[in-house]
């Protein structure tokens, strides 16, 4: 399994399923960390925290679902694994209803959990990868003047150079310096790679 | 006409025995030694003795032994200081024929005096018939509850089951934990001591809990003993919280401790409060909240409240709803507060339902305590 340093919050309310879950976590060589309650992990969190969630639905106070539309509200990013039980049928309906979700009911057979959790953390560190790189993209584009800007966008919109001078009624000479500048910038040596880099911009 | 007293008197005897050979019920005359004068036919056709071999006997000679060594002393102790046990009275004990056989009679006894004599006279209806179906009665009675309270146990299912996967899931997921880090050499004795010990805590974890419903489940004889009703409310709230919790209704206890003890059917009182719990959160839905209380409103009664924020009953339908087959439920049964009720009556109390403050409803339970029965 790979490493991807994020961390298993497991909130349940029962002790004992806590406890076992974070010792079978380790077994895989899995950080985590335990919360008895919705409110307890609320409490814990701060932005910008990776890994993902193992969360009870049925809790006494704040239920897993609940937890989940505070975190949506937070601007969080966990992935979240809802544990659920047999009578948890509607409930989970009810969830999904409201949105793609992840279960997996107890009692867990261990592979399935384990892959479920290995495939949340990687998804999380990739989508945190690609926020990180989307992050420095953008500033990289802070950095371009607006003539600048414009030549990268026709740029990324396939035009040639030629075509490019007759739009923005420059000489070819000057969209080639503003090309080479953008480039630069972007810290890229391709268009193909700048058309990529452009896409994290729309996001 | 010499012995004209004498033979108005024979004649008047005559008539008498007559009198109560003609009677339905076993009649006995005895004197105030127990020593029986008059022995009826219906008394020789119920007991099996003929008058003849009987008249003279002691009475205690109709009665199992365990009655027959206080008889002479009840007499004894009537005579000297007129302290009724039976006279007059009327009650139901035990008679033995003479085969041996012992069976169920209603007794009353007449006190006649004649001049410086005292007689007895005893009247004996068997009332072996009345038994049985009494005890028919009884049985029914009790196969239903015995049914009810499955019934409530179906309802709280749901709850038990949840509360059973837990200890399942927990142990489950130790053994596949302890097996990976055993395969993987990450596992020493120590340790795996450490989580074996968890597992085995978990497993009499999830056996505690079908034992209560076991408990529950199990048919019981109505025998009631003298305890505390906090213990009893405490026994239930081991299941009540179970189903609590998986429909998200809180119990608030609020129990006066040092309660006087009462005479109490455990399982009968715990199916009592339970039916009223399960009936809070089925008419509150999820996130009712509940209330337990019980106190002493006085030395002689003692309450148990069962109190939610759900929207409680109508004032037209306050008595309705303990009448069997009532409900407003699809899939009720209409039978939980029936029995319920039976069981209270049975411990000579009474149920009923007021508006809890918060407008929903408050079942108030009151029954009798122990006192005057004990000396504490
Ligand atoms: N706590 C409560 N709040 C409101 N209504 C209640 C409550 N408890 C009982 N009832 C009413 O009394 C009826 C009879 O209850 P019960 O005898 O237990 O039968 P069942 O639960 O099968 O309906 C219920 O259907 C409901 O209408
Ligand atoms: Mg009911």
């Amino acid at each position: 399994m790979s490493e991807t340093g994020g961390i298993v919050f497991v909130v349940d309310d029962d002790e004992a399923v806590r406890d076992s879950l974070s010792l079978l976590l380790e077994s895989a060589s899995l950080q985590s960390q335990c919360f008895a309650s919705a409110d307890e992990f609320a409490e814990h969190y701060q932005g910008g925290m990776s890994g993902c969630l193992l969360l009870d639905i049925r809790m006494p106070g704040k239920s897993g679902l609940e937890l989940r539309d505070w975190l949506d509200q937070q601007g969080a990013q966990l992935p979240i694994i809802f544990i659920t039980g047999h009578g948890d049928v509607p409930m989970a309906v009810d969830a999904m209803k409201r949105g793609a979700i992840d279960f997996i009911q107890k009692p867990f057979s261990d592979d399935e959990l384990l892959q479920r959790v290995q495939q949340a953390l990687e998804s999380e560190a990739g989508d945190r990868a690609d926020r990180a790189e989307a992050d420095r993209v953008r500033a990289n584009f802070e950095t371009l003047t607006p003539r600048e800007r414009e030549v990268m966008q026709q740029v990324v919109a396939g035009r040639v150079n030629k075509v490019i001078a007759l739009d923005m009624d420059i000489s070819q000479r000057t969209v080639e310096i503003h090309r080479a500048r953008v480039m630069h910038k972007m810290g890229v040596r391709s268009v193909a790679d700048l058309v990529r880099l452009a896409s994290f911009l729309d996001k | 006409m010499p012995n004209s007293s004498e033979h108005a008197s024979s004649f008047a005897e005559a008539r008498f025995a007559a009198l109560l050979d003609a009677a339905v019920d076993a009649i006995l005359v005895i004197d105030s030694n127990g020593q029986i004068e008059t022995f009826n036919r219906a008394a020789e056709r119920l007991f099996g003795y003929q008058s003849v071999e009987i008249c003279g006997q002691n009475v205690s000679t109709l009665m199992p032994d365990k009655y027959s060594h206080a008889h002479d002393s009840y007499l004894q102790r009537y005579l000297t200081t007129g302290e009724r046990r039976i006279i007059g009275i009327g009650r139901e004990v035990s008679a033995m024929r003479r085969d041996g056989s012992v069976f169920p009679v209603e007794l009353s006894v007449g006190e006649v005096a004649t001049g410086e004599k005292r007689r007895f006279v005893g009247i004996i209806r068997d009332i072996s018939e009345r038994r049985a179906s009494e005890q028919e009665l009884r049985q029914q009675q009790e196969r239903l509850e015995h049914v009810t309270r499955l019934g409530t146990l179906g309802e709280m299912a749901a709850g038990i089951a949840h509360e059973i996967n837990q200890p399942l899931t927990a142990i489950a997921t130790y053994a596949h934990a302890a097996r990976r880090l055993l395969s993987s050499d990450r596992m020493d004795a120590v340790r795996l001591d450490d989580v074996l010990g968890k597992m085995a805590t978990q497993a009499e974890r999830a056996g505690q809990i079908i034992e209560r419903i076991r408990d529950l489940a199990r048919r019981q004889s109505p025998s009631q003993e003298l305890c505390d009703l906090n213990a009893i409310m405490d026994e239930t709230l081991k299941l009540a919280e179970v189903d609590a919790r998986y429909h998200d209704a809180p119990i608030v206890v609020e129990m006066t401790p040092g309660l006087p003890h009462a005479w109490l059917n455990s399982v009968q009182i715990q199916q009592v409060v339970l039916n009223l719990l399960r009936n809070a959160i089925e008419a509150g839905g999820a996130g009712t909240k509940l209330k337990l209380r019980t106190y002493a409103r006085s030395k002689e009664e003692l309450v148990v409240e069962v109190e939610d924020n759900g929207p409680g009953v109508p004032e037209s339908l306050r008595t309705e709803i303990f009448n069997p087959f009532f409900t407003t439920r699809t899939d009720g049964t209409g039978m939980g507060l029936s029995i319920s009720r039976s069981i209270v009556a049975s411990h000579g109390g009474r149920i009923e339902v007021d508006a809890a403050p918060t407008g929903g409803a408050v079942f108030r339970v009151t029954l009798p305590t122990a006192l005057g029965e004990i000396d504490e």
